[in-house]
Order: structure tokens, then sequence, then C-alpha cells
């Protein structure tokens, strides 16, 4: 392979990697703009969605097969029920802490994650789960660049569920009301916007999202636990970040970003893969600190 | 909440009490097992403990140790995890076993040898593996499965014989994997060739194709995985998925036949290089039979040595003619060629094993065979 | 005991065992009593019970430590800090490696081994103490893993294996090497944790701290100097947990990346939240928990940990403010 070939593969790897950070991230973003929460949660709702997509292929597989389309009934399957979770966990640890300090929430939402996780855990003994399906190694070349079907139905997946999310945030009703309820809560209260119905959608597709990632990434990948949701539930919240929090658009590009940046990082000498994430982690805090809005982000005038 | 305080009491009075009525039950020997029984290790260590059971059971049928006392066992859930290990060794030295047979992770294990060392307590590690164990052993214990050193030795040997050049060594930056990893990197390069990419993976991580591209542009003629199975299914797929032609070879870490659940038809024609399993050693039939017969399951990769372990530490307590920790310890270390299960044991004056006890393995149909050259 | 300060008779009556808890450690005669009383127990306790208990005690003890320390960043200053155990990690790290691999004496390089942690305070309290509470929250949860990775990473610090063969260290000729000796090092250090705690948070300081806590721009009218009063929580927090990592890594004689991985921060924080933040007594009692939980819920194998999550949780969510709050308004 030539460096030009080896660029290549990267730029694509970088492509499959962050838009599964990207769909992740989206998550974060949307339930920090309406409840200024960070919801530690998230990174457990994209393994339980892996988990909960596993089970729902096993349901589907008899008579949609487990290629593509059974992945696709077992994703959606997987959205709504991670999206009623969502929507759940929002009632009932988020909701009554609203009012309390930051602190108690920060920390509500950390016992969430646990609860998830630990959950798993006891369920699973621990173990790896292997995600069987019937996806073929198969795919084509573009001179020495190699792209599998996969790759290529993953992110046209991701693509689309993310235009259909900015599509309903800019044009319906709701995503106007969320947008309004992420700016000033009080005021929607006194136009008559149902507040909390619009933090449980928010919630809800959020969660939902990440429910995709897990399942596409559990059959992409082949094997699912319960603690896969740690790392990249961090990384998905520097995609955020990197992005600008709050902002929709901010998180696609955020994720795209770190993941080209992982990609390539790899290949950069003395960072090595040893040191990748240190190097990740090392972004994020270099972007809280001199950038907190990130790219995209609206400057904010809050101090905690 | 006074409920709460007052189980605490209860619980803690309990833990105090437990000691003195062991110490004053003189009949029985009690053993130690340590093996993780929680945890993402639960699986082997459970393997291993049923494995110890049936060997105690089939000496206490025998008539028991040092003229029919019986075999008790008291379980030390180490848990893989060097903190919670601790714990568990200090409660069985507290227990007064007289001997403990076990230690699976190499990184849980290295700890507890100061705590039996301390108690005098002889050890006999059955599967932990790892060259840091050796100097940490403050005479004690004896290692029963082969060293870091002897499997790098094997794995030198098979790439030599597979006429591969270019060597690429991916660990889990874990103590046993990046032990491995090192003592293979520096066998490769002391005899002469390239090692073209010597790489981490974090526990965890499913995408690794940065990682798969970097072996590809290294020109890698082999991949050498020294983790364990599950994320190794992973790197094994990804590479057979990115049309990585060349060779692929896991440590004992590997050896699973999980590892075909995970990297599917990726991991057919994969080399494994293990510890002798029971399916691949002639004196384990019988083990087999009478193992499925009581856990309706085959017995795992370490359920040999584990087997091993035990008789021979109830060997060692009955040539002793003691339960005195020093002459169990003399004993144990003066094993020549004892053979149970899985081959003659004795020991280097490092106390461990003093032949290498790996063999090739390679995944055929969804199982390992055994590969002869 | 003669009792000098009669409670009040228009303070309600104490009622369950924790309530007249509470009112024993509210008046100082009693609190007196109470501390002479705990002191003679930890005295007496290695004698009377088995090697076990010793272990599982001192490592209780350990984390009094570590929970009184995280207590001053969280409780005090009310600084969410998910990486810990980089402190923990930094103290038991710079300990390990003068001695080990330097032949430093153990109490020479224990200077050195609070410079360290005290500046790796300032490297990450400096620049990100201005940010959002949620932003530091996951800053040093960043700064935690990074921590981890380098020391598994690095040579010197005997990459994932860690090091071992840390030599034990000697006092006036006693030589500290078997867990009853080490069990009354970490007395004394959790002695001297609570002693500093307490001196803190009637200090002047402390009383910054609780404003900086309750309104930051209110205290930075008054003069408060808002990012010097955080930076002090988080050295003073980064001291104690190095004062722990450096006993922890002669203790066990050996450490290793996993000790400081972030489960072992989220365990730390979870004592302090249990016991309940800022209030010495509970945090300690938090510490016990944490540390004695686990061994007691054995039998339940993995729902050990699932089990302290659902009780964090209900904690928050009915409790918020611990088992044992703070009361100072």
């Amino acid at each position: 392979m030539t460096w030009y070939d080896s660029f290549l593969q990267q730029l694509v790897d970088g492509l499959v990697l962050g838009s599964f950070y990207a769909l992740v991230a989206l998550g974060y973003t949307m339930v920090f703009g309406v409840i200024k929460l960070l919801n530690f949660a998230h990174g457990d709702l994209y393994m339980t969605g892996a988990f909960v997509g596993f089970g729902g292929l096993s349901l589907v597989s008899g008579f949609l097969g487990a290629g593509w389309l059974g992945i696709f009934v077992a994703m959606l399957l997987a959205m709504l029920a991670v999206g009623c979770l969502g929507v759940v966990i929002e009632r009932v640890a988020y909701h009554p802490m609203l009012g309390a300090p930051r602190l108690s929430i920060l920390i509500t939402a950390l016992a969430v994650s646990l609860v998830l996780q630990n959950a798993a855990l006891a369920l699973t003994g621990g173990q790896y789960t292997a995600f069987r399906t019937e996806l073929g190694f198969g795919g084509f070349n573009l001179g020495n660049l190699f792209l599998s079907y996969n790759q290529i139905v993953l992110v046209a997946t991701a693509g689309v569920l993310m235009i259909g999310l900015e599509l309903f945030v800019s044009k319906t009703l709701y995503g106007r009301a969320m947008r309004a309820v992420s700016i000033d809560k009080d005021m929607c209260r006194m136009m008559g916007i149902n507040v909390s119905a619009v933090i449980a959608v928010t919630f809800f597709i959020g969660s939902g999202l990440a429910a995709a990632a897990g399942t596409m990434a559990g059959a992409y990948y082949g094997s699912i636990w319960y603690f896969m949701g740690f790392l990249i539930g961090l990384k998905a919240f520097t995609a955020a970040v990197i992005g600008g929090i709050g902002s929709i658009p901010g998180a696609m590009l955020g994720g795209l970003i770190l993941g080209l940046l992982e990609s390539f990082g790899t290949h950069i000498p003395f960072i090595g893969s040893e040191w990748k994430d240190v190097f990740t982690f090392s972004i994020l805090i270099l972007v809280l600190v001199f950038k907190p809005t990130g790219l995209l982000g609206k400057s904010e005038v809050e101090r905690m | 909440m006074g409920n709460f305080l007052k189980w605490v009491a209860s619980a803690a009075l309990v833990n105090v009490a437990i000691g003195p009525l062991a110490l004053a039950q003189d009949d029985p020997i009690t053993l130690g097992v340590q093996v993780p029984t929680t945890g993402s290790e639960a699986t082997y260590g459970k393997d291993m403990f049923n494995a110890i059971s049936l060997a105690a059971d089939e000496i206490n049928a025998d008539g028991g140790l040092l003229g029919g006392r019986q075999i008790e066992l008291v379980s030390g859930d180490s848990a893989c995890d060097p903190q919670q290990s601790v714990n568990a060794a200090s409660r069985l030295a507290s227990l007064e076993v007289v001997g403990v047979v076990g230690g699976y992770c190499s990184g849980a294990t290295q700890p507890t040898l100061k705590v039996y060392g301390d108690a005098n307590i002889p050890f006999v590690i059955v599967a932990a593996n790892s060259t840091q164990l050796i100097p940490a052993n403050p005479g004690n214990a004896v290692m029963i499965n082969s060293t870091g050193n002897d499997q790098a030795k094997t794995a030198l040997d098979f790439f030599e014989g597979e006429e591969i050049e270019k060597l690429a060594i991916v660990n889990q930056g874990d103590a046993y994997s990046q032990d491995l990893a090192n003592l293979t990197r520096d066998a490769w390069s002391e005899a002469g060739h390239t090692v073209s990419a010597f790489e981490y993976v974090n526990k965890g991580e499913q995408d690794f194709s940065a990682l798969v591209n970097k072996i590809r542009s290294s020109g890698a003629d082999a991949v050498f995985w020294t983790a364990y199975y599950a994320d190794g299914g992973l790197l094994i797929r990804q590479l057979r998925q990115r049309g990585f032609q060349g060779l692929i070879a896991v440590g004992d870490g590997s050896n699973s036949p999980k590892l075909f659940d995970i990297a599917g038809q990726a991991a057919e024609g994969v080399f494994a290089f293990s510890n002798p399993t029971a399916d691949f050693l002639p004196a384990a039939q019988q083990f087999i039979s009478d193992y499925n017969a009581q856990f309706d399951n085959s017995p795992g990769p370490y359920a040999p040595l584990a087997y091993d372990g035990l008789q021979l530490m109830a060997w060692a307590i009955d040539k002793a003619g003691t339960t005195d920790g020093d002459a169990i310890i003399s004993a144990l270390n003066s094993a020549d060629g004892q053979e149970w299960l899985a081959g003659p044991v004795a020991f280097t004056p490092e106390h461990t094993l003093s032949r290498s006890n790996f063999v090739v393995l390679e995944g055929q149909d969804g199982n390992w065979t055994r590969y002869e050259p | 005991m003669n009792d000098h300060s009669a409670p009040t008779t228009d303070e309600p009556k104490p009622r369950n065992l924790f309530q007249r808890l509470y009112a024993a450690f509210e008046s100082p005669g009693r609190r007196r009593f109470l501390h002479a009383v705990i002191i003679a127990i930890l005295i007496i306790t290695p004698w009377v019970s088995s090697q076990y208990t010793t272990v599982i005690l001192t490592n209780a003890l350990l984390y009094v430590v570590l929970c009184l320390g995280l207590n001053i960043v969280v409780g005090y200053a009310g600084l969410l800090d998910l990486g810990y155990a980089a402190f923990f990690a930094v103290g038991a790290y710079t300990v390990g490696i003068l001695t080990q691999q330097f032949g430093i004496n153990f109490w020479a390089a224990i200077p050195f081994a609070i410079m360290a942690a005290a500046l790796a305070g300032v490297i990450i309290g400096g620049p990100t103490l201005r940010l959002r509470s949620d932003y530091l929250a996951i800053v040093t949860l960043g700064f935690g893993e990074i921590v981890r990775f380098t020391a598994r990473n690095l040579e010197i610090t005997g990459g994932a294996s860690g090091l071992s063969h840390i030599p034990e260290p000697s006092l006036f000729g006693w030589h500290i090497d078997n867990s009853i000796d080490f069990y009354y090092v970490f007395v004394v250090l959790a002695v001297l944790a609570y002693i500093a705690s307490q001196r803190l948070f009637d200090s002047r300081l402390g009383r910054a701290w609780l404003y900086v806590r309750h309104d930051e721009d209110a205290a930075e009218a008054m003069g408060i100097n808002r990012v010097a009063t955080k930076l002090a929580a988080y050295i003073i927090g980064a001291i104690f947990g190095a004062v722990g990592g450096i006993f922890f890594s002669v203790n066990l004689g050996a450490i290793s990346p996993e000790s400081f991985s972030f489960q072992q921060s989220v365990l730390i924080l979870l004592a302090v939240v249990l016991g309940g933040m800022g209030k010495i007594p509970g945090v300690i009692l938090g510490a016990f928990i944490v540390v004695l939980g686990p061994e007691l819920l054995r039998e339940f194998g993995t729902l050990r940990l699932l089990i302290f999550a659902v009780l964090l949780l209900l904690i928050m969510l009915f409790r918020p403010s611990g088992i044992w709050p703070e009361k100072r308004s």
C-alpha cells in the first residue's frame, strides 16, 4: 500500500467510526440542550440498545433472517424500547432532581449509569455475547481502497438518521418547541408549551439514536458486553464537546472529526496505539479549557 | 438503616467467630481455593473450582490424607482484581488453611504471594503464568503452568517453523498479555527477525480498523495476539475482513471455544499456543467423563491443571506426613515427575515447571485441533 | 461518663439509634468520649480478631483517608471530581519508583510524593476550575484515565504489571511489615486525616469553601478569591489522596494500573455521597460501608455491585444529603 492508499483507507475508516460517535454524541447534545444535564448514563443506553437489538434479532431472524433486513427491524425495536427506557429514566431519576444543585444531578446520572451497567453485568455474568448475523465480509475495491458493503450500509443508515433528526428539529412543531425549551424553559411554559412532553421526546430520540448505534455496532463488530458503553460514551461526549455541546450539527461534525483523529492518530509516531486514548482525552481537555463552546456551539453566559 | 448497622455488626461478629471455630476442628484438612468466581473471568474460575473439587472428592473417597483425614475446600474469590484477591487471601490465611491451590489472573495473583508467604502457607499456582510472578515468589509457591518464557519460546519456534520474517505483536495492556508480548518481541528480535508492529488495544474497544491498516501497511507476515479471546475474536474478524492474508496466532488466553463464536469464519486456520487442555491429554479421558457427569459441562482449558494442582498439594501433604507449612513446601519442591493429567511435574530452582507444556492448536470447523507441522 | 453539656430542652427528642448517634456527635463532651471509645476499639481490634478482619479494616481505614480527601473537594468545595484515583496513583507511583528503582528511603520519598500530587492538583485544577461543574467532572474523568494509561505505557512505572518488591519501611528500628503493623499505620493516618478535615472545616478556608459552594458570585463580591479557594481544595484533596497512595503502595508491596481505575474513583465518590457530602462522620461511615459491604455481600456475587448502584440511586433520590448529612447552615 502506498501512503496515498493508506490515507484514503483511513479516511473511510475514520468516517465509519465517526458515524458511531456522531450518533451517540447527538443524544448527549440534545439532552444537554433541553435540561443542561450531562447524561452519564447515555453510553449505557448504547450498551442496552445493543443487547435489546441482539434480543430483537433473535426474535425476528426466524422469518426475516439475520441479514440487514432483520438487523434493521431489530434496530427499530431497540430504538423503541431504549427510547422508552430513556423517558422512564428521565421521569424517575432526573425529573425530581431538576431543582436540586447541579452536583446532585450529576451524581444521580452517574448512579443511573452504574445501575444499567451492573444490571447488564449481573444478567450476562460479565461474559461477552457473540452477536451473530449473516452479514458477510463482502465488499469491493476502488483501486487499492477496500470498501465493505457493511460499511456503506452503516454510514448510509447513520446519515439517514441524522438527516431525519435535522429535519425533525428544524421543520416540525416539536422540533421548534425543543429549540425553544433549550433557550428558555420558563418562557416556554408561559407560552403554553408542554415542557415536560418536550423533554420526554428529547430523551426518547436521544436514547433511540444511541440504541440504533449500539445495535449496528453489535452487528458490525460481532460481540457485545456490559461495559461497551463506557469508552464510547466518553468519546462521544468528547465529540459533542468538540462540535459544541448543545449544537446538533456540531455533534455530527465532532463525531466525524474525532473518528478521523483516531484513525490517523494511530499512525502518528510517538502517539501509537498505546497513547491513542491519552491523545483523545487530551484533546477533550484542551478544547474544554481553550474553547469550551466547541466549533459550532453558542457562547453561554453561565457559570456554575 | 438501623437494621443495616445491626446486620453489619452481626456479620462482623460471625467473621470474627469463624476463625477460632475452624481452628478448633482438627480433623479435616482445610485447603483454600483462590480462583475468580465472580467478575469477567468467573467462567474460568468456576471451571477450575469444579476440577479442584472433583480431585478432592476422589481423594476423600480413597480415604483422604494423613491416615484418613478428609480434605475440605474453602473458596477465596479473587474476582481477578488485585485488591479483592488480597482480601480473599488474607481471609484464607486467617482461616489457617493448610495450603492454597489456584491463581488464574496473574495481576491478581501477584500481591497474594506476599500474604501467603508471610503466613508460610504453601501455594500451588495452577494457571497464572506471568514471569512477573517469579521474582515476587517468596519461596512458598510453585507454578505448575509453564510461564510466559516458555510460551514465547514456543511462539518463536512455531513462527520460525512457518518461515515468518515480519511479525506484528498485539497486546491488551494488562499484566499477562503485555508480559507475553514483551517476551516474544525480545525473543523475536534476538533471533534476528523483524517486529514490524508492536501495538496495544484497550479492553472493550470494538473498532480496530486503524490498527489493522497499520499492521497491513507494516507488511507483517503474521500477527500474534497475546491477550484474551473476547477482543481477540474481534481483531481476527477485522483482520480477515480487511483482507489480511498472513498467519494469525493467539496466546493461551485466547484458547477458548468462544473465540469461534465471536470471530466466526475468520477463526478458521488461526493457531493457538495452549497449555494442555483435556481433549489433547490421553490421561484425561476418564476425567472428562467424570467432569461431564458431575457438572453437566465439558472441562474448560484450565481444568486439568487445576485438578493436578490439588493432586500435587495432596501428594505433598502425604509425603510431608504433617500439615506443617515448611514440610509441605519442601515436599512440593521435591516433586520429580509425579504425573496426573497434564504430564510430569518437577520444578526449577525458581519454583516454575521444569518443562514447557505448550502445544500448538489450529482452528478447524469451529474447534481447536492439535497442529503437527 | 459524665455529660457536661446536657442537651437543651427545646431540642427534639432523639428517637432511633441513628438520631441518638447524631445527637451524641453534636455535643462536644460526648464527642470526646466517643472519640476515646473509638480509638480504644481501633487499638484493641487486631488482638481479638482474625488477620482477615485486620486486613479488611486496614482497607477501610485507607478508604477513610481517601474519602476524607475527596470530601474536601466534593463536600466542602462542591466540585465533582471523577478522577480522584489519579492522585492516589501519583502518590503510590512516586513512592514506588523512588524507593524501588532509585533506592531512596521511604520517609525521604514521602515529601516528593506529596509535592508531585500537589503539582498534579495545580496542573489539572489551574486551567479547569473556571469551567462549569459538569465540564469539570468530565475533565477530571479524562485526567484520571490519562494518568492510568500513562502508568500502563511507561517503562519506569513497570507497564501493565506495575511495580513489585516495593521495600517495606522502617521507623526508628520498627520494621513495618506485617498486617497488624500496617493496620496501626493506617489507624494513625485515618486519625490524622480526621483531625485535619475537622480543622479545615472550622478554618477560614473552610468557611470560604462554604460560601463558594453556596453562591460563587456573592462569595466573590465579599472578597473571596473564587479560583484560589477552589484550587486550595483541589490541592489539599490531592495531598490526602497521595498520602493514601503512599502507604497503600508499601502495604501491598506491589502496585499496578488496575488499582487506579475509574471504578476506584467512583467507589470513593460513592462512599462520600453515601455517607453525606461534607459531614466527616458520615464520610467515614460511607468509607466503612463501601469496604465492608462487598465483603459481607460476598454471597451475592456479581449482584453486590448492582446493589451498591441501586443504593446510590435511591440515596440520591430520597436522601440526597446522605445517610449522615451536614447540618451547618
